[in-house]
C-alpha cells in the first residue's frame, strides 16, 4: 500500500521532530499518534490543533539529514516547511492504513473543512499516503485552488503530481503553475512529463501573451522544446532573434531538445545560440538569473 | 515573474494623493474587530491599507438572505479561514476571524442543529479568535438556547465571544444577553458586547464586559457621537469596529473616527487603545492572535526585494492607478 518504507521515515521524521520541538510539544505530539490509531475524532482535534501546540519556525535539515529522507522516498523535500506542516504529515502517517476505504475516507474528511495551512500540509503529504492511486482526483481538485500556499504545496518540490496525475491533469497543473507565476524549476518532472498537448496549449499560450503586448515566461519553452514542428517552429525563430537575453537562450536550449530538423539546423546556423549551448547554458541558470532581476 | 514585469517599486507603495484627513493620523495602525470583507471589494482592502488598517477580524453572520443547507454553511466557514484570510494577504492585511451561528439564521431549528455539529470542527482551528457574532435578533427561544449553547462550546475551547446586541429592543437584549453568558459561567472579561450605543454602554462597562461600537451610517452609530462616548467613558474596554457589509458602510470607519478623535483633542494613547490595542488584548485571549504577526513594518526595499522576491511579495496585489482611463 505504500510506495517506500513507511516505518522508517515514520521513526526518521521523528527524530528530526523530536529534536527541533519543546519537550512538552513533542510529548503532546507523540500522546495523539497513539490515539489517532484508534479514534478518528482525536485525529481530526489534533490535526487541527497541531499549529497552536507546536508553532511555526521553519524546519532547516543538514545536508545529511535531506539526503536521508530521499533514500527512503525519493524526492521528499521537507527544509523551509512551518514545523506544524511536518508534524501533520507526520500525524498522518500514523494513521492505520489496513482497510483502505476506511483510511481513505479518515483523511478525506480533512479536505472540505481545512483552512490554508492545513491544506498545504495535507497536499504536501500526498506522496507519503498509502495507496497513490486514490489521491489523483483530490490532487487535480487542489490545482483547482486559487491560493498560493496551497497552489505551491502541490506544485513545488512535490513529487506526486508527475508519478500519479494522468495527462490533462498534469497540464493543468502546469499550465496553472505559469499562470500564477510559481517557480518553475521547483516542479519535479517538468521536462519529463510535457506532452505535444501540452506543448500546443503552451504555444497558444504564448500567441495570446505577444498579441497582448506582455511578456512570455522564456522556462516555458523547456516543456515545448521536444515537440517543435512545423506548427510552432516560427514562434522558437521568434525567441531566437528576440531582445531579451533569456529567450534566446531559452530558444537554444529547446533546440537542443529537439529532434526536428529545422530546429537543429537553426542551432547549427545561428552562431549565438550555438556558442549558448557550447557554454553549458541550463534552464536552472536561466530561472536564476529570472530571479535576480525579477 | 513574467507577468508583472512591468511592475516597480512604485506600484505597490501606496498612493501618494490622499484625502486630507489621513493626514492627521499618518503612521497610526489600527485593528477593525468587526468587518465583513467577504462582502467587500479590493478597492476597500486598499483603501483599508492605505489608512492603515494592519489586521481585522471577520465574525461569521448571515448573507443577507438565509442558508438553505449545512453545506452552505460549511462552505462559508471555509472560506473564512481559507480564502477571505488569503485574499487579505495579499494586501498586507492580517485576516483573523470568529465562527459562530448568527441569531437570525438560529430560527431555523433544523438547520441550526446540524450547523452546531459541524461548528466544532472551526472553532480550534488557527486565526479563529472567538466564537461570534452570537446573541439575539428577535429575541425568540430558539435563539436564545443556540445562544447558549455556543457560549458553552466557547467557554469548553476558551475562546472570548462576540456578542451581536439586535436593533429592536436593544436596552433590554443587551442586558438578557449579559445576564445569559454570565448564567452560562463566563468570564466578563472574555464578552466582547457589540454594536453598543450611548444608553447602554454603562452598564456594559459596569459589568465588566468589552464595549464594541458599530460605527455605520444611518444605522448604528455616528462618528461625532463616539467622539463624546470616549470623552465621557474613556479608553477602558472600549473598542471601535466598521461592521462593513454588503450594505451601506464605510470600511474606513475605524480610522476616520481615529481622525476626527483626534481633531477633538482626545490623546492619541486613547486614540490607540480604542482604535487598536483593546481589541488586540481582547482577542488575544483566545492564544490565536499574536500582535507581531502584523505589527512589524516590511519596508519595502531593494534589498528585500532582491532577496526573497517570492516569498515576502509573490502574493502581493499590484496597483493599478484608478483615475487612468487607459487599463492595461
Amino acid at each position: 500500500m505504500y510506495t517506500y518504507d513507511k516505518n522508517q521515515l515514520q521513526s526518521k521524521l521523528a527524530d528530526y521532530i523530536g529534536a527541533r520541538v519543546p519537550a512538552d510539544a513533542w510529548q503532546w505530539l507523540q500522546e495523539k499518534a497513539t490515539l489517532v490509531t484508534k479514534d478518528s475524532k482525536q485525529f481530526h482535534i489534533a490535526f487541527a490543533a497541531a499549529s497552536r501546540k507546536l508553532g511555526k519556525q521553519a524546519v532547516v535539515l543538514t545536508a545529511e539529514e535531506q539526503t536521508g529522507l530521499q533514500q527512503i522516498r525519493k524526492q521528499l523535500t521537507v527544509t523551509g516547511w512551518a514545523i506544524d506542516r511536518l508534524c501533520r504529515v507526520w500525524l498522518l502517517l500514523q494513521l492505520n492504513s489496513e482497510d483502505e476505504d476506511n483510511y481513505v475516507q479518515t483523511i478525506e474528511r480533512l479536505f472540505p473543512a481545512a483552512e490554508m495551512n492545513e491544506l498545504v500540509a495535507l497536499y504536501s503529504a500526498l506522496p507519503l499516503l498509502a495507496y497513490p492511486q486514490r489521491w489523483r482526483a483530490r490532487c487535480a481538485e487542489g490545482i483547482r485552488n486559487n491560493i498560493a500556499d496551497v497552489l505551491e504545496a502541490i506544485m513545488c518540490d512535490n513529487p506526486y503530481p508527475s508519478e500519479q496525475l494522468d495527462e490533462a491533469a498534469w497540464n493543468q497543473l502546469v499550465l496553472k503553475a505559469i499562470f500564477t507565476e510559481k517557480p518553475l524549476q521547483k516542479v519535479i518532472g517538468l521536462i519529463e512529463r510535457s506532452n505535444e498537448t501540452l506543448a500546443n496549449s503552451l504555444t497558444d499560450y504564448a500567441h495570446e501573451r505577444w498579441a497582448a503586448h506582455r511578456k512570455v515566461l522564456p522556462l516555458l519553452w523547456q516543456c515545448v522544446g521536444r515537440f517543435i514542428n512545423a506548427h510552432n517552429f516560427a514562434d522558437i525563430q521568434r525567441i531566437a532573434l528576440s531582445t531579451d537575453a533569456r529567450e534566446r537562450e531559452a530558444a537554444a536550449l529547446a533546440c537542443q531538445q529537439s529532434t526536428y530538423a529545422p530546429a537543429q539546423e537553426l542551432l547549427k546556423t545561428n552562431t549565438l545560440l550555438q556558442q549558448l549551448v557550447n557554454r553549458g547554458i541550463t534552464w536552472q541558470e536561466i530561472a536564476e538569473k529570472l530571479q535576480r532581476n525579477s | 515573474m513574467c507577468c508583472n514585469d512591468d511592475l516597480t517599486e512604485r506600484d505597490l507603495e501606496p498612493r501618494v494623493e490622499i484625502p486630507l484627513y489621513l493626514e492627521n493620523i499618518k503612521g497610526m495602525k489600527f485593528f477593525d474587530p468587526h468587518v465583513h470583507m467577504t462582502s467587500r471589494t479590493t478597492d476597500d482592502y486598499q483603501a483599508m491599507a492605505d489608512a492603515g488598517v494592519v489586521a481585522l477580524i471577520e465574525p461569521a453572520f448571515w448573507l443577507g438572505q438565509p442558508r438553505t443547507g449545512v453545506a452552505t454553511f460549511q462552505d462559508y466557514y471555509s472560506s473564512l479561514i481559507g480564502w477571505e484570510r488569503f485574499r487579505s494577504s495579499q494586501f498586507g492585511i492580517k485576516h483573523y476571524c470568529t465562527i459562530g451561528l448568527n441569531s437570525r439564521e438560529a430560527n431555523n431549528v433544523a438547520l441550526a442543529e446540524q450547523v452546531m455539529e459541524i461548528l466544532p470542527l472551526f472553532i480550534y482551528k488557527e486565526g479563529v479568535v472567538g466564537v461570534g457574532e452570537i446573541g439575539f435578533d428577535d429575541q425568540t427561544p430558539a435563539e436564545e438556547r443556540f445562544y447558549r449553547e455556543q457560549l458553552l462550546l466557547a467557554k469548553e475551547a476558551s475562546l472570548p465571544v462576540q456578542i451581536h446586541t439586535p436593533h429592536r429592543d436593544k436596552k433590554k437584549g443587551t442586558q438578557r444577553s449579559m445576564d445569559i453568558a454570565i448564567d452560562c459561567g463566563l468570564a466578563p472579561g472574555m464578552v466582547i458586547v457589540d454594536h453598543n450605543n450611548e444608553e447602554t454602554v454603562e452598564e456594559v462597562l459596569d459589568r465588566g464586559f468589552w464595549a464594541a461600537f458599530t460605527i455605520y451610517p444611518f444605522t448604528k452609530m455616528g462618528n461625532e457621537r463616539m467622539v463624546e462616548v470616549v470623552k465621557k467613558y474613556g479608553a477602558e474596554r472600549i473598542m471601535i469596529n466598521s461592521a462593513a457589509d454588503w450594505g451601506i458602510s464605510d470600511p474606513l470607519a475605524v480610522p476616520k473616527t481615529a481622525a476626527l478623535m483626534k481633531q477633538h483633542g482626545i490623546s492619541d494613547e486613547m486614540i490607540q487603545l480604542v482604535t487598536y490595542k483593546n481589541a488586540i488584548t481582547a482577542f488575544a485571549q483566545s492564544g490565536q492572535l499574536n500582535e507581531s504577526d502584523f505589527n512589524t513594518v516590511q519596508p519595502i526595499d531593494q534589498s528585500q526585494k532582491f532577496q526573497g522576491n517570492t516569498i515576502l511579495r509573490g502574493g502581493q496585489q499590484p496597483r493599478v492607478n484608478k483615475d487612468s482611463l487607459i487599463i492595461k
